[in-house]
Formats: C-alpha cells, sequence, structure tokens
C-alpha cells in the first residue's frame, strides 16, 4: 500500500506539472489583463488538432513548433477583435465572451474534424515505459516534464531579464503607470496574451499524446487550470505551479483511498483555501477588485 | 484621453437593450416558421449532440437518417412522410434531456420519442414518455433497468442489457486469461450494473474479483488507477468506462506496457474509440453490439456501402442501432395499423425485425413482457488493422442474445399496461 501512495504522489508530480503547463498561460492572461480566459481549454484543443492536421507533412517534432505558433496568431487575431474592447471594463464581460467563446472553439473543431476522436501518433520511442518498476514513467511523461521546466525556465527568464518582461511585471502591479510612462499598452497586452495562448496550444499538442483527441479535450483540462490559480494564488506565477503540482498529488493520493472522489478533491482544496486564505498560498491581496 | 481608459462602451441602456433582444429571441424561437407537412408522422430524437458522447450519438442519428430515407422511399408510415425532428440531449445534463423530451412531445407533438446514449438520461426520458404515453425506443442507453426494474409498456430497447454482454463475454475471459478480475467502471448507472453482471457472471465459472475503482466519469488521467490495479496482481485489468474514457484508459495502460503484464479486456467496446486510438493500444478481448463485417450474412454488405456513401466510414453498432429504432417505429405502426402508442406497443411485443433490418445471424425480436430486443452479440478481440481498412475487431464467436439474457422474470421487469 505505501508503495501505491508513493507511486501516485510520483505520478501526481507529473501530472500536476501538466496542469500547471496549462494554468500558467491562463495566469499570465490574467494578472495582466484582467481577463479571465475562459476559452483557455478552446485554444488547448485547436493546438492539438492543428498538430494533428499539420502530422503528416512536418512530424511531430515539426507540429510540436508549429502548432503553438499558429495557435498563437489566432489568439492575438482574437485578442484584437474581441477582447481589446473590452479592457478597464468589468471584468465579468471578459469572462462572458470567453465562456461563450469556449462553447464556440469546442463546436467549431466538432464541426471542422468531426465528433469521433481522432488517432494521434506520438513517436514510437518516447511512449515506452523507462522502468519496469516505475511503468508510469513513461518516456512521453519524462518529456512532457521536461517541457513543462523549459516553458517554465523559459517564461521567467523572459519576465526577468528582457525589456518586454519587465514591462509585463510593472503592468501586473500598474497598468495606469506603466503606459503614462510611455509603453504602448495595447501591443502588450496583446503580446501578453499571445504568450498565454502559445503556452495553451503547446498544452494541447502534449495532451494530444495523453488523451484521445476529441473536441471536449479543452473542456475537461480547463477546470484544473483555474483550481489551480486560485489555490496557488492570483498574481503570482510561482503559486500557479505550486497550485497545478498540489492537485496533481492531491487527485492520485484520492485515487488511493477514494477513488470517485479524485475529481472532487480539487475543488475541496479550493473550497478549503478560499475560506482560510482567499488569495491563494502564495497570491498577493486585493488582486481582482 | 486614452481610449482604453475610457468605460468599454457597454453602458447600462446597451445592456437592457441586449437584454430585452435576447429575451424577444427565447419566446420568438417557437413561431420560426418551418415548413414542415402539415399531416407528417413525427419522430423525435433526443440524444447527444455535443460532451462525451456525441461520436456515438452522431452515428445513431446517422442511423435514424438512413431509415429515415428508407422508410419515406417506400411511401412512408401508413401513407403519410415520416420527419425527424432531433435535438441534443446533452451527454450528460438530465435536467435538460427533460426539457427536450417534454418540448419534442408537447410543442412538436412528436408521435415517436427516440434516445438515449446516457443510460441516467434515458432513464429519466422514460418517464416523460411513460407520463405523456408516447411509444419511446431507446438505441442506445444499456442500464438493465430500462427493460428491468423501471420497464414501462411504452419503453423499447434495441441495444443489449449490461447483464446480456456480461454474460456474453465472460466466458471468453475466464477462460482465456485466468480467475482474478480488477476492474475499472465509472461511476454511474451504466458502470455500476454492468460491472455487477460481469461479477457475477464471472464468479459463476469460478473467477474472482481481487479489486476495483469507480471513476468519475470523463476522467482524462487513469494513471492513479492503473498504478493500483498493477498493484493488486489480477490476471486480467476489467475497463468498463466506454468512449473517451475508453480511449484515454487504454492508450495510457498500453503505454505504461502494461499489456506485456497483465491481460486488458472487456465487455462492451464500439468502433468510435477503436477508431481514435492509436494502431498499438487497440488490444484486448471485448463484446461489440454489433459489427459491419459479417461474411456470408445477406444484406448487412448493402447497408455497410449505403453508409459509406453517407458518411466515408462503415457503420458502427450506434448506426444499427438509430436505423434498428426508427424501423421499429415504422414497423410497429404499419402492424398496428395504428398511431395509438398502446397498439403499437401492443403489436411490438415478440415482433421479428426484417433480415434487412436484423442485418445479423440470428433472428432478432422484440421479447414480449419486457420490451428487450434480443440479438446477436459479437465476441471477439480488437486489432490493430485486418484484411479490410477498418477491420479493428476479429470477432471469434457470436453468442445468441436469446442465450445471453436470462429468463424474463429474473429481469425485474414488471410490465403493466394502461387499462
Amino acid at each position: 500500500m505505501t508503495q501505491v501512495v508513493l507511486f501516485n504522489i510520483f505520478n501526481g508530480l507529473i501530472v500536476g506539472a501538466f496542469y500547471a503547463l496549462m494554468a500558467l498561460g491562463l495566469s499570465l492572461i490574467l494578472n495582466l489583463s484582467g481577463v479571465i480566459n475562459f476559452a483557455h481549454g478552446g485554444f488547448l484543443a485547436l493546438g492539438a488538432y492543428l498538430a494533428y492536421t499539420l502530422i503528416p507533412y512536418i512530424g511531430f517534432w515539426g507540429a510540436l513548433i508549429v502548432a503553438p505558433l499558429l495557435t498563437a496568431a489566432i489568439g492575438l487575431v482574437v485578442e484584437r477583435v474581441l477582447i481589446r474592447p473590452l479592457y478597464g471594463g468589468d471584468p465579468l464581460y471578459g469572462l462572458l465572451l470567453t465562456f461563450g467563446l469556449a462553447y464556440i472553439f469546442e463546436d467549431m473543431t466538432r464541426f471542422v474534424w468531426g465528433a469521433q476522436s481522432l488517432p494521434f501518433q506520438v513517436p514510437a520511442w518516447l511512449t515506452t515505459s523507462l522502468s519496469s518498476q516505475f511503468f508510469f514513467v513513461t518516456g512521453y511523461r519524462v518529456f512532457m516534464v521536461v517541457i513543462v521546466v523549459a516553458t517554465v525556465g523559459g517564461l521567467f527568464a523572459v519576465l526577468n531579464h528582457t525589456r518586454l518582461g519587465m514591462r509585463i511585471r510593472a503592468g501586473t502591479r500598474d497598468l495606469d503607470t506603466v503606459s503614462t510612462l510611455g509603453v504602448n499598452i495595447r501591443v502588450l497586452r496583446s503580446l501578453n496574451f499571445g504568450i498565454g495562448i502559445y503556452i495553451a496550444g503547446l498544452a494541447g499538442v502534449l495532451a494530444a499524446g495523453l488523451l484521445g483527441l476529441s473536441p471536449t479535450i479543452g473542456a475537461s483540462l480547463i477546470m484544473p487550470s483555474f483550481v489551480a490559480i486560485i489555490v496557488g494564488g492570483l498574481g503570482s506565477l510561482l503559486g500557479t505551479l505550486l497550485g497545478g503540482l498540489l492537485i496533481g498529488i492531491a487527485s492520485g493520493v484520492t485515487a488511493v483511498y477514494l477513488p470517485s472522489a479524485t475529481e472532487a478533491v480539487m475543488y475541496v482544496m479550493m473550497g478549503l483555501v478560499l475560506l482560510v486564505r482567499p488569495r491563494g498560498l502564495l497570491g498577493e491581496e486585493g488582486r481582482l477588485h | 484621453m486614452p481610449k482604453s481608459n475610457a468605460r468599454a462602451g457597454m453602458d447600462r441602456r446597451r445592456l437592457v437593450k441586449s437584454g430585452l433582444v435576447l429575451a424577444a429571441a427565447q419566446l420568438a424561437s417557437p413561431f420560426v416558421i418551418r415548413a414542415r407537412a402539415a399531416d407528417a408522422v413525427r419522430i423525435g430524437l433526443d440524444n447527444p449532440l455535443t460532451g462525451t458522447y456525441a461520436a456515438p450519438g452522431k452515428n445513431e442519428l446517422i442511423g435514424c437518417q438512413m431509415a429515415l430515407a428508407g422508410i419515406n422511399a417506400k411511401g412512408g408510415i401508413l401513407g403519410r412522410p415520416v420527419e425527424l425532428v432531433v435535438e441534443d440531449s446533452t451527454s450528460g445534463d438530465a435536467g435538460a434531456a427533460v426539457q427536450k423530451a417534454r418540448k419534442l412531445i408537447e410543442s412538436d407533438k412528436v408521435d415517436f420519442l427516440l434516445g438515449n446514449v446516457n443510460s441516467s438520461l434515458a432513464l429519466a426520458m422514460a418517464q416523460v414518455s411513460n407520463e405523456k404515453g408516447v411509444l419511446h425506443v431507446v438505441p442506445g442507453g444499456h442500464t438493465d433497468a430500462i427493460t428491468g426494474a423501471s420497464c414501462h409498456w411504452n419503453v423499447f430497447r434495441v441495444c443489449n442489457t449490461t447483464q446480456m454482454e456480461a454474460n456474453a463475454v465472460a466466458g471468453a475471459l475466464v477462460k482465456e486469461y485466468g480467475k482474478k478480475f480488477y476492474y475499472i467502471t465509472p461511476d454511474y448507472s451504466f458502470g455500476h450494473t454492468l460491472e455487477t453482471g460481469m461479477v457475477k457472471a464471472i464468479a459463476a465459472l469460478g473467477g474472482e474479483k481481487v479489486g476495483g475503482d469507480l471513476v468519475p466519469l470523463g476522467s482524462v488521467d487513469f494513471s492513479s488507477y492503473l498504478i493500483k490495479a498493477q498493484a493488486m496482481n489480477p490476471d486480467v485489468i476489467i475497463f468498463l468506462v466506454q468512449g473517451d474514457d475508453m480511449l484515454n484508459a487504454l492508450k495510457q495502460a498500453v503505454q505504461f506496457g502494461l499489456d506485456k503484464k497483465v491481460h486488458l479486456a472487456g465487455a462492451q467496446q464500439e468502433m468510435e474509440p477503436l477508431e481514435g486510438l492509436p494502431p498499438e493500444a487497440r488490444i484486448g478481448t471485448w463484446v461489440m453490439e454489433w459489427y459491419w463485417n459479417q461474411p456470408g450474412v445477406p444484406h448487412v454488405a448493402e447497408f455497410v456501402e449505403a453508409t459509406k456513401k453517407r458518411t466515408g466510414r462503415v457503420p458502427t453498432a450506434r448506426t444499427w442501432f438509430g436505423y434498428v429504432s426508427t424501423w421499429t417505429c415504422a414497423h410497429a405502426a404499419e402492424s398496428a395499423k395504428s398511431l395509438k402508442a398502446v397498439d403499437m406497443a401492443k403489436a411490438l411485443q415478440d415482433f421479428r425485425l426484417p433480415p434487412e433490418i436484423a442485418l445479423g445471424p440470428n433472428p432478432v425480436i422484440y421479447r414480449a413482457g419486457q420490451n428487450q430486443l434480443i440479438a446477436s452479440l459479437f465476441v471477439g478481440d480488437a486489432q490493430a488493422k485486418g484484411a479490410a481498412p477498418d477491420d479493428l475487431f476479429k470477432v471469434t464467436k457470436v453468442v445468441n442474445g436469446a442465450e445471453a439474457a436470462g429468463p424474463v422474470g429474473e429481469s425485474g421487469c414488471k410490465m403493466t399496461w394502461p387499462t
């Protein structure tokens, strides 16, 4: 039994890393623009489907690079046309818009690619277990963790060591002052949104290797991202990362003792955090007023 | 003044105006003009078109549409043209399914109700159809209760009961794989009854349940359950999850290399998840309720060709369910020479479907006193590919439904007819 629990904790870290990747893009967009992007799952699905379509032409690795870029491009268009008019207004409008967009994306993928699940092929050498005892550590999952670490590392590098990153961080604190200081905040918000959506598209390509590729793939992954952000704390990317990992582990351990509660446990965690420390574990107070 | 600081143009007046437009749209929708023949016979389909069960729901719809074309080509029902009114029940929202059922019956005045893929939604809809006295055919909802403890005189079911599926496949599993079984079961009515059926059928053959997990519907990651399953050292891990859940579970199990340590199998299997799996994950012993590749059985090839022409793919069991359900409505009316639900229901007792609809080697009959269709079950192994491109299942044994089904008395159905 101890071995099962330990294995599940180990596995939970891997699964949690994936949740964290999804949540990071969402958190990035929320922190700077104040937009609650319910369509994040839809962009994830779009990334997955675009990768599926591209694989016969440029292979898995090509699709891994190109699909998130395409998704980010679509994200930039959506931001410019649909979301920009809502900045400065009630965050509720952003939520309503992206909520509707989520449904539109789901039906659009169903319309274009069909309702049936599509067989998504990853290179065979990736999808084998690395060890007989730790059979749940497959090459693909390790690869996924590597991508997550690289993305998180890359994101933090951009945020801390580039001018763009500095402006995004400053904008998260006080967008008005940043604007007054001469930075074009429209471009800033667009780029920030684009980065967030790039990460969503990347998560989508990774997800398609793990799960069946169907139009509901986005909807099934969006809720853990929100919970990760709330548990980890609004306004803190490190918190989001921590939140994702915690959910992954909690889910895994719950599966050992009470499998029917594996989905409910993350909401219980969210409820506890909101009761005891509403700003989240590493969050800042008064993030969304 | 930077424009970005101004309120984003959504002021109170606009909000009120858009609210009024939305409200008007809701009220106006029943009056949207749809050219409908006033004397058409209407069949209402209340099935998932979105969500987890969108794929089987879509295939059932295709079957219905194909049947409709055939019925209308032969002059319709009782000389009147037939229409199909389609509503999205959603994949899991019983409230929506019931609301749509009521809309179909009260507002669209359908003569027949069809649905639902989701067993729980089918049960909820059966309450409505029984209350309103409308003939209701369930194409693909499997839980035993629909023609068992919760049976109604007006509700007929095409697909097998979960107990029948368990009885058909249990023998093959125990004989080939061993005695220790671990179950991964979806946590709702279908999963519960299928597991109960499997445990019972396997125990009768000397097998035992060494462990199991009830998994939330729509789970994406099965690694925790697979870790637990493997630790219990079973001979077989039985996957009772369906649709995308089945796909995710099998894909992950094969990635973990579990298929090399333990046998992977289950009860119900369908073409939809098999088509979505990478070839190396198309493994295991299962039972299918209808399969397209039946050499030597008359009329099947024509049905397959007709489906391929319409959709580009082979028909699945779901296509057949939809096809049979719709033709059942036509035959019920023609047999009873009336559209009165009680007369049609009586006419369907022990009704044998003609071969061009039965599309199987054994007789296909609606069993009297239970309203359950008794057809054939196809036990076999999933395969990466066969001789034909869509041949993903190798049938090893065709079980006559009459053998797999217990006696009517055991089903728990106590049918009462209106006076």
